[in-house]
């Protein structure tokens, strides 16, 4: 699908883009202010293309990307990967270990929740721990692609916009210009257009992790392989959409009791747990 | 809502100029109407005082242009409802009593479906202008022969189908005649309670002439008491008439606790010349779905009793984020709903649809008497301000006439077991509403 802009002059005092592609089996959204028609009809288009060669790069199931180079050879040797891949590698393993393993990039592992690669940061190379393993970064990807582009709508001077991936992953530059926020309401799951959750964004980003809006469970618990069916969902908002991102994710995946142990590792993120109820209602728990 | 109000909300709907030529019997809602008969009052006779006919006297007593000078109702107790809120109007207990009276300018007949005709006929013929209640009348041909008449004699006759002046009918039709949902594809009517239809009986001897509705001697039941109103949107959405009709009926329910003969449980299809066909379908014994209205298009489907839009488009518009947009361009700012979690494609089924205009009033259907914002009171507002000019709104009569009928050829399709047409000789000149 193509890539839409929109450049409205109505406010004469904050001219307004928005932009919106697919990418990452998504819609990616994102409404500026105060920018220059030219200049944001360039960084849209800049973005989209930033977005999709991340996809590439982190698909697993284009043979010619590196992630699949690396799924086909690293369970038998060395494998040199680029800057990027690599620093996506390493926080990878960080947050594994960062959420008691309830976030991991490895699939099809024979043990669960044990290191599944290895790397030598000298070589930049990886090394998978047994040949049973493959890496699917979707999980990942995302958080990181959003702060990716959250980095050069910065860098392109923009002091005010919000930036949508598939409406799970948000974040926010500056604030809303008739307010101190981006206000974004998380919607309940069981009332359309009903929210559960008012959540102010300034600076900051947010990450929603639950069913799907058509009611699946799409989650793996990484420790057990089995589908995580929580009826709840977990809200992070934070700094950093990536960590955000990861965060709602483990979170959701693992038990209730241990999401309070491995967000003390976490400083800055608020964790709540909204359970929609029948009617539009919602109950709220912060962790 | 009185008539200005109605207009008015027409007009923040951005839609009164074109309602007016769409819907030519809405002209007397116009503000130029009223001015037309301002300061005058209509001498109106009730003819039924049940609890249809103090349904409208609820709505009589809110309009000053309105001088309530005649009751009658052969059942006492009925006449003293009445009579407590008209104290000084005339009391008769024989409706041509209440016709001979010349201080009687209009009469609003409110009474069993097989007396409509004959009084309607005979308030015509005495020159009274007439609002009757739906269906127009008992039989086919006793329907025609009332158009007729009315015809002959050029008098003013409105019948009880009040969705023709409910500002979302009227709006959804122009969104439809504008093409917002496509082609027309299929009209879904239903109508489901869980209720027995019945009224206090004081007495075993009263049950018929209370409870005339269960009888058909004196009703068609749910075809001619509820279908009627709902028959009409597919005509009204689709500018053209059902060429055949068929349906089934039984009673299924509420033949065992009473003696009732007309069905508690109905299913109808009319198909039109296009092939596109209607469907009513009435149960009351269950009333999990309620009242439903549906005209499906082929790019998205309008909700008549919601007065909602459900557009076909499989993928959102991202409108949560396009809020934002119009927020700022509108110097505002306040809560956009678009976070959740991941987006997943084709959602249409969950997609929470647009209501078509602002502060849509939603009737259940539940109450067998009558409901509040259903276009009732704007009807009867129309017919006093027809009873002050004695000009009769042009294709009024004609929408009400075709329900009554097709309402009728599908009880009859019913009884039959038979696939019918409207014979010719039924047929009167209908010109279908279209926006131009």
């Amino acid at each position: 699908m193509a890539l839409e802009f929109q450049y409205s002059t109505k406010n004469p005092l904050y001219p307004v883009t928005y932009i919106s592609f697919y990418a990452m089996h998504t819609r990616i959204e994102m409404v500026a202010v105060g920018q220059q028609e030219c200049a944001g009809r360039e960084l849209a288009q800049q973005l989209e293309a930033e977005v999709k060669a991340m996809e590439r790069r982190f698909n697993r199931f284009d043979s010619r990307s590196p992630l699949a180079v690396l799924n086909t050879r690293a369970a038998t040797q060395e494998v040199e990967v680029d800057d990027e891949l690599f620093l996506a590698l390493e926080l990878c393993e960080a947050f594994r270990r960062g959420t008691a393993g309830y976030f991991d990039v490895a699939t099809d592992t024979s043990v669960k929740g044990q290191v599944s690669y290895m790397l030598n940061p000298d070589k930049h190379t990886v090394r998978y721990t047994s040949s049973g393993v493959a890496l699917d970064m979707g999980g990942f990807a995302k958080g990181f692609a959003l702060e990716r582009v959250r980095k050069m709508v910065t860098d392109a001077g923009v002091e005010s916009a919000v930036i949508n991936f598939g409406n799970s992953s948000v974040a926010a530059i500056g604030h809303h210009p008739y307010g101190e926020w981006w206000p974004v309401g998380v919607e309940h799951t069981r009332v359309s257009g009903v929210m559960a959750r008012e959540v102010h964004l300034c600076d900051s980003a947010m990450s929603v992790s639950g069913r799907t809006t058509r009611g699946e469970y799409h989650i793996v618990n990484p420790r057990t392989g089995g589908t995580v069916a929580g009826e709840e969902l977990i809200l992070v908002e934070g700094r950093s959409a990536l960590v955000a991102e990861v965060l709602s994710t483990a979170l959701y995946a693992a038990p209730r009791a241990e999401r309070t142990e491995i967000m003390k590792q976490y400083d800055g993120y608020r964790v709540t747990e909204l359970y929609c109820r029948e009617g539009g209602l919602t109950e709220s728990r912060e962790l | 809502m009185n008539r200005k109000e109605f207009l008015s909300d027409c007009g923040r709907m951005g839609f009164a100029g074109a309602v007016l030529s769409l819907f030519p019997w809405l002209e007397s809602c116009s503000e130029k109407a009223k001015q037309e008969v301002s300061g005058e009052k209509a001498r109106i006779g009730i003819i039924g005082t049940g609890s249809r006919g103090m349904f409208h006297i609820n709505h009589l007593l809110q309009m000053p242009q309105v001088e309530v000078v005649a009751l009658c109702d052969n059942y006492r107790p009925h006449l003293e409802d009445a009579v407590q809120y008209y104290p000084q109007a005339k009391q008769y207990d024989d409706y041509r009593r209440l016709l001979e009276d010349k201080n009687v300018q209009g009469v609003i007949i409110a009474t069993p479906l097989y007396l409509h005709g004959r009084m309607t006929m005979d308030a015509l013929r005495a020159c009274k202008r007439v609002f009757c209640e739906k269906s127009m009348a008992f039989t086919l041909d006793e329907a025609l022969e009332v158009y007729n008449l009315r015809k002959e004699l050029g008098g003013v006759l409105f019948i009880g189908q009040q969705r023709l002046f409910d500002p979302k009918y009227i709006k959804a039709m122009q969104m439809i005649h504008e093409g917002v949902i496509g082609d027309v594809v299929g009209v879904r009517n239903y109508w489901y309670r869980n209720n027995d239809w019945r009224r206090e009986v004081p007495s075993p001897e009263l049950e018929r002439h209370i409870n005339w509705r269960l009888y058909s001697d004196y009703s068609r039941g749910l075809m001619t008491e509820l279908a009627c109103h709902q028959l009409q949107n597919g005509s009204w959405a689709m500018g053209m008439l059902p060429e055949k009709v068929m349906g089934s009926g039984s009673l299924i329910h509420w033949n065992k606790v009473d003696k009732r003969d007309v069905y508690d449980c109905v299913t109808a299809i009319f198909t039109y010349p296009n092939g596109v066909n209607m469907t009513f379908e009435s149960i009351i014994s269950n009333k999990h779905f309620g009242m439903g209205e549906q005209i499906l298009g082929s790019k998205g489907t309008i909700d008549l009793v919601t007065g909602m839009h459900y557009t076909d488009e499989s993928a959102p518009k991202g409108s949560g984020m396009h809020q934002l947009v119009e927020q700022i361009e509108n110097g505002v700012m306040s809560n956009s709903v678009f976070a959740g979690t991941s987006w997943a494609a084709e959602t249409s089924a969950l997609a929470p649809g647009m209501p078509i205009m602002a502060n849509v009033k939603v009737v259940t259907g539940e109450s067998s008497v009558g409901a509040e914002a259903d276009g009732s009171k704007e009807l009867l507002e129309a017919f006093i301000h027809a009873v002050i000019t004695g000009k009769q709104p042009e294709k009024v009569l004609e929408e009400s006439y075709y329900a009554t009928q097709f309402a009728l050829l599908a009880d009859k399709a019913m009884h039959e077991g038979a696939i019918l047409t409207l014979d010719e000789k039924y047929r009167v000149p209908y010109e279908p509403l279209k926006t131009k």
